[in-house]
Formats: C-alpha cells, structure tokens, sequence
C-alpha cells in the first residue's frame, strides 16, 4: 500500500448554473430553450497528500475549497480528471451529519456513528469516551432537539473523531463551540494525526491553521496557486486578502496618505497573558499584551502600530497608534515583534482586536500590513455590566 | 451498476440504522405510537365496508366464483394492505433524494440508498397490517389455512414494486419537480384503477385489462389469495406486477448508477 491517502490529478468541477430551472415541460421540447452558462469552481487541481499529513486549505470565499472538500468526501464527482481518496473518510464539513432532534443524544450517537462507518459493537466500546468528551453525561438521554447549539456540536465532533477515520475533514465547525471546547478539539485531532491519520482543515481561522497544518494549499478563483509550508502559505493567503477590494474600504488611520505593500509582512497576531502565555481570556483589569510578529520585506523608517479593540457589537472601545513616538526601524529580512501592553479594563463579554503596522512619511503615514483581526474573552466582576469596567469605587460622604 | 450494487450492500448497517432511526423518530411523540400505522388502513377499510355495503349496498358477504361466500371487509381489507403500503411509502420514496439533501451534501453513500430507506421503513407497519389482517380473517370467516402463507410472497411483491419505482422516480425528481405532484395525482387515480373496493373481473372489457396490469393488482391479488381466494385472472395481474418490479428496478439501477454522484450539484 503506497503512502499517498489523497490523489488529485488535474480535478476541475464544472457547475451549471441554469437561468431557468430545469422541468418537465423543458426537457420535453425539443428546441432547447434552457439558458445556461457554466461556471468552474475547481480547475486543474493537482495534489498528492501523503499519510500522517495535515494540510490546510486556505482561499477567499468562492475559491473552490469547500468544492474540492466535498469531491474528497466523495458526495460529488469531478467533471474532469481524477480524485483517488485510499481510505475511510470522516467528514467534518457539519457535525451532526443526520442527527435527528426528536432522538436523544445516545440514540443519535449510534445513528451518526453508524453513518460514519463504525459498527454497532464500536459504538458500544467507545460510548462512553463519546459521552465523556462532549460533557454531555446529564443529558445524553435528552432529545437533541433540545441542545444548545454547543451541545450539538461538541456530541457531533465527539462521535466523528472516535470513528477513527483515516482521512479526517475539517471544515469551519471549529468556529462553534466555547473556547475550551476548541482547545479540546485541536488536542484530539493533534492526537489523531499522531495515530497517523491524514487531516485536510479548510478554515479562515489562521490560527488553526498554522497550529496544525505543516503544509498548506491556497487555492485562488478554482485555482491552486500555492503548495508549500503554511507559514509561507499564509503569507500568500494575506496577500490575496490585500488584493481584494474589501479590504480597501476599511476606515484608514487619521492622517494615513498611502498603502505599500511587499514592505511589511504580518505573520502573526496574538494577545498574550500578563505572564507571557498566549491566551484568547483575559480577566477584567488584568495587563495582557497584544503582540504582532511582523517581517520586514524591505528596510522599514520608523514603524508604528495602530490597534483598536472593538466590542462584540462592533462599538469601538479603544484605538490607539504611537504614531508620534515610533518605533526603531527595522532592516530588510528582519523579524520583530510588536508588543502593546494594555490593561484590560473591559466588562464582560468577547471583543475583538485588530491591528496594522505603519511606517511614517513625512507628515502622514503609510499602511504597510493589517493583522487578521483576534476574538478574545473577558471574565468581568461580578456586577458590572456595560462594555468597560471604570472600576468604580463606592464610599459614603458627609453631607457639608 | 455491478459497483452501486456493491456499495448498497456494504451499506447494509447503515440502512437498518436510518430505518430503525426514522421509525422511531416518526411515532416517538405520539401517544398511540405504531397504532396509528395501523389504525388509519383499518379506518379507511371500515368506512369503505360501510359505504358500500350499506350505502352503495353490495352484499356483506359476495360470492365467489367457486360459490364460497367471503365477508366484504376482509376482502376489502386484503387489498388495503398492498395499497396503504404502496400509497403512504410511494410519495416518500419518490421524492427521497432531494428530501435527503442535507445528508446527502455532506457524506456519501449511494443516492438509491435514501429511497430504499423509505421502503424499508414502511415494512414495519406492512407486518403489523398482516398481523391485523389475519386477526380480521379469523374474526369474520372463522376460518384460516395454510394459504395464509401466501401472504409473505404478496408482501414481498408489494415491497418490490415500491421499491423498484422509487428508484426511478426519487431519481427522475432530481432533475424534474414535477415527478412530486405527478405521483401524487397519479396515485389518486390508481387507487380506482387498482382492485381494491371490487374484484379483478369486475372491470369489464379493455378497463379489466387495464385494471389487471397496474402496479398493485397482482400484490392485491396475492393478498387475496392469502385470505379469501384470489379472482380469475391473478396469475396475469401477479405476471404483471413481476414485470413492474423487473423493469422498475432495471431502469432504476441505470438512473441510479449513472447520476449517482452528481444529484447533488442539482439539489
């Protein structure tokens, strides 16, 4: 048995996208009046994925990843070239994969691991593993229907990676659940990679990715335009982000005159504890430090950070920039990394960071590199509610 | 074909699974459960057995042809069974594909797999209405034999054709919606074309033809045999209903097979 669990030769997906449905009434006349036009979401797709590897698939939305995911799960076929997948495919692209919500939780745990190729004696011996990961022992016995939407999730992953697949495929699941549950999740497949089974992990969570996968494909309007080492990959994956005219609606920095890309290059963004452990949770009030790992293409003058720290309904809490205190410049090749310590004085509840590096021009300023933007959590005290915590303190006066 | 027949059968568990799923699923929040499967064909059998003996005023008992007299209701009730079954699992299978999108999107198994789990399911009640069927016999005639046994052939029959046409419609659906509306008014019609509320012969002329090679006529007449004899004829209307299930299932297969793996980009 060759080492290569996942071939790919030349694959395109040809979709038909018909202007009118196609009906009875249609197909019986003879003249065919159906406008269609066709619509190649994957084209000359080449790979091979060797076992015990773990790629991610990066690309803007409509680039064929979850196309190209869907032809290695085998639901649909190519129209050109040939898919080989040599093995048991467990597909993560949803969780739940025929849950029923009238069922409970250990009725459905049977369905959807039968459905996922296990036999009921598996099944049997690996119930309670199943039950224990999803902390779902209270309510195993409860309908689904009745689930939170965690619940489902954390039941449905739990049965789908007990299924010992040889080809495990992710698709953006990991975005649900809590931040614990996550962290769960990425230890299992870690662990299951390790068994030596293969992961292929399309997500727009970059930092997923680069956790987890040593090779990474970027795919770009049906096309692979990048094979090699994720942290190139990602690089390739920002850039195609910069192209997109999106992304040139964001509001610019007061007094930001230009945009030079190639100068600057973000390869990380991350917000680290106050003792130095990076980390998505913060305690209200505590110091925690956002850090951006940059490389710098060419010799970049005076750089400077922007950042701002939004609340979950999008109000800006807090910006701020060192514009007029800049930092040392950095030489062609050189890595660095940016630190903004901040104490978290927010109340309850998740926000999201998002920062870019800049560089000084005479008067205004240059945007060289913007950060994807990181969600993390504060646990506040108890009573305060709002979006900061002015940590308020409450005493009683005399009356003049 | 020979490879969709391979992956239907190593799909075997998974079927017993989904079926078992389904069936529980279904009658789970009811508080008469299965007797509702049971419960609805006897129902329309009792008010049909009313209609017409009272109303439209046949005889309780009619003769057959080789004099023995035979209650309406069961006779009624035979050809109930083969329709209840065909009827209430008919539209399902047809439509069984496009219905199962959202499993079908996200993991493969053979497409012809969803209209089969349709038929599948429907066998539990079929077997309980048998049950019924052969407490009715002993109920009104006082008397049953060995040729009850025939009931598992016609049983069998009426499973088949079901399945066989689910297999060419649930596919034809994909690509045309009308296939949904067209079984339903379909089936309306067959229900007086089949031989349900009369016998075989009944059916004069081209009409008793017709009548004796619609799709139910030979799993009814089978029914019949199993109960209160069959009507002249059967083994043309039994001939028939073979031939449904052959080429149903045939044609099918080739639908099947060949469209298999790209329903999907159509749902």
């Amino acid at each position: 048995m060759t080492d290569t669990v996942i071939e790919m030769e030349g694959v395109g997906k040809r979709y038909t996208k018909y202007d009118d449905q196609p009906t009875l009434m249609n197909a019986l006349r003879i003249r065919q009046r159906t406008k269609r036009s066709h619509l190649w979401a994957v084209r000359g797709v080449s790979l091979e994925i060797n076992r015990g590897e773990s790629v991610g698939v990066l690309g803007r939305n409509g680039a064929g990843k979850s196309t190209m995911l869907q032809m290695l799960a085998g639901v649909t076929a190519p129209t050109e070239g040939v898919v080989r997948v040599n093995g048991r495919v467990a597909p993560l692209i949803s969780v739940g994969v025929g849950f029923h919500p009238e069922l409970t939780g250990r009725e459905n745990v049977y369905v959807n691991g039968t459905v996922l190729g296990m036999d009921r004696a598996t099944v049997d011996r690996r119930f309670d593993n199943i039950v224990q990961f999803a902390e779902l022992e209270h309510f195993i016995d409860t309908p689904v229907k009745f689930y939170s939407s965690g619940m489902f999730v954390r039941l449905g992953f739990a049965v789908a990676v007990e299924a010992d697949p040889d080809i495990l495929l992710v698709d953006e699941i990991l975005a649900v659940g809590d931040f614990a549950f996550q962290l769960r999740c990425f230890e299992r497949m870690e662990a299951i990679r390790s068994q030596g089974s293969t992961l292929v992990v399309v997500s727009h969570n970059l930092n997923a990715v680069r956790g987890f996968c040593d090779r990474t494909v970027l795919l770009h309007q049906g096309e692979k335009v990048f094979d090699g080492p994720t942290f190139e990959g990602i690089g390739r994956y920002y850039q195609l982000l910069g192209q997109s005219p999106r992304e040139e609606d964001d509001s610019p920095l007061p007094g930001q005159t230009g945009r030079e890309r190639d100068t600057l290059e973000i390869e990380g963004f991350e917000l680290r504890s106050g003792a130095g452990r990076p980390t998505a949770h913060v305690h209200s009030g505590d110091e925690c430090v956002f850090r951006i790992h940059a490389r710098a293409l060419r010799a970049v003058e005076q750089p400077f950070v922007g950042i701002t720290v939004a609340s979950e309904s999008g109000v800006a809490v807090y910006s701020d920039t060192n514009r007029q205190d800049p930092l040392p410049s950095l030489k062609e090749g050189e890595r660095a990394t940016f630190d903004v310590t901040v104490r978290a004085s927010l109340a309850q509840g998740g926000f999201t960071a998002s920062a870019s590096v800049h560089r000084r021009r005479g008067d205004g300023s240059i945007l060289l590199a913007r950060a994807e933007p990181l969600q993390f959590f504060v646990s506040g005290r108890g009573m305060v509610s709002g979006i900061a915590d002015l940590g308020g303190e409450f005493s009683l006066g005399q009356a003049p | 074909m020979r490879q969709l027949l391979r992956d239907l059968w190593r799909a075997r568990p998974v079927l017993a699974v989904l079926a078992r799923k389904e069936f529980y699923a279904r009658y789970r929040r009811t508080s008469l459960g299965i007797l509702w499967a049971v419960g609805l064909p006897l129902l329309q059998a009792s008010v049909l057995a009313v209609v017409f003996t009272r109303i439209v005023h046949f005889s309780s008992a009619i003769h057959r042809t080789n004099g023995v007299h035979v209650s309406y209701p069961v006779f009624l009730y035979a050809g109930l069974t083969a329709w209840s079954f065909f009827t209430s699992n008919m539209p399902g299978a047809s439509t069984a594909i496009v219905d199962s999108a959202n499993l079908a999107r996200k993991i493969y198994f053979p497409r012809a797999l969803f209209p089969l789990l349709v038929v599948t399911t429907g066998i539990y009640p079929l077997v309980i209405g048998t049950g019924v069927l052969f407490a009715l016999v002993l109920a009104l005639q006082h008397h049953i034999g060995i040729e009850f046994l025939w009931v598992v052939p016609a049983a069998a029959l009426t499973v088949a054709i079901t399945a066989g046409l689910g297999l060419v419609l649930s596919a034809l659906h994909v690509y045309f919606r009308d296939v949904r509306f067209l079984v339903q008014a379909v089936m309306s019609v067959l229900f007086y074309l089949s031989p349900i509320i009369y016998s075989l012969n009944a059916a004069p002329g081209t009409l008793g033809k017709f009548v004796a090679y619609g799709p139910m006529a030979g799993p009814i007449e089978l029914f019949r045999l199993a109960t209160v004899g069959a009507d002249h004829g059967w083994i043309t209307a039994v001939v028939a209903g073979l031939c449904w299930f052959v080429v149903s299932t045939f044609f099918g297969l080739l639908l099947q097979s060949r469209y298999d793996r790209v329903f999907v980009d159509l749902m």
